[in-house]
């Protein structure tokens, strides 16, 4: 499996050990307080610290187990998988910045907004990163 | 009109001292894994890496890879 793809992998699985967690128990919750509501900011920033120490120590992991793929530079097909990774996702971030900047600020308010915007962005990560194992499935 | 560009890169290694996949990666700057996607036909190389992956067995471009031509409809 080639180093980048296995990176793809950390990110999703990261992403999904986290936020999963953290948007199941907002949808599960009754309406949050209003701002700044530390409880809600404290769940939030257990789940960003949490993604966070698990990239870091799956890259380091990684990286002790392939360090020469690990430095070797991109080639044109890892550029081409990134190019079409990044411009799927961005479809999918404009248009969720659309309806949470645009449409939800006349229906919704505080926390609503700003974990919509939290789904948008890891819906779009999860989309880049998806491309980038599938794309490597494929061409594998 | 469609088509589809089939390479006889894996031949090509073979009658050169059974050259790896990662020897010619190497030599023209891809990973391996490319190398093994080109070969299989699900990576289409540009024409740079082409053009180097031709040079490495002193070859013409055209028999290295070749363009497989079919009708669309």
């Amino acid at each position: 499996m080639p180093y980048r793809e296995k990176t793809a992998w950390l990110s999703l699985i990261a992403m999904t050990v986290t936020f999963g967690p953290y948007f199941t128990f907002v949808a599960l919750r009754s309406m949050p307080g209003a701002l700044p509501d530390l409880r809600q900011l404290g769940l939030l920033a257990v789940a960003a610290i949490a993604q966070a120490v698990i990239l870091g120590a799956g890259h380091m992991y990684l990286r002790r187990g392939s360090a020469q793929d690990a430095r070797t530079p991109p080639d044109e097909r890892d550029r081409a998988i990134m190019g079409r990774s990044i411009s799927s996702a961005y479809y999918v971030l404009i248009g969720g910045m659309i309806v949470v900047g645009c449409v939800m600020p006349f229906s919704s308010n505080g926390w609503s907004i700003i974990n919509a915007a939290l789904v948008m962005i890891v819906a779009a990560e999860v989309v880049h990163y998806g491309v980038v194992v599938l794309s490597y499935r494929r061409q594998a | 009109m469609e088509g589809s560009i089939s390479n006889r890169i894996r031949t090509l290694r073979f009658h050169n001292a059974e050259m790896s996949q990662a020897e010619l990666g190497q030599r023209i700057g891809v990973t391996r894994q490319t190398i093994a996607a080109i070969e299989a036909g699900k990576y289409s190389p540009s024409l740079d890496a082409a053009f180097r992956i031709a040079q490495v067995f002193n070859l013409p471009l055209e028999e290295v890879f070749q363009w497989d031509a079919k009708a669309a409809g």
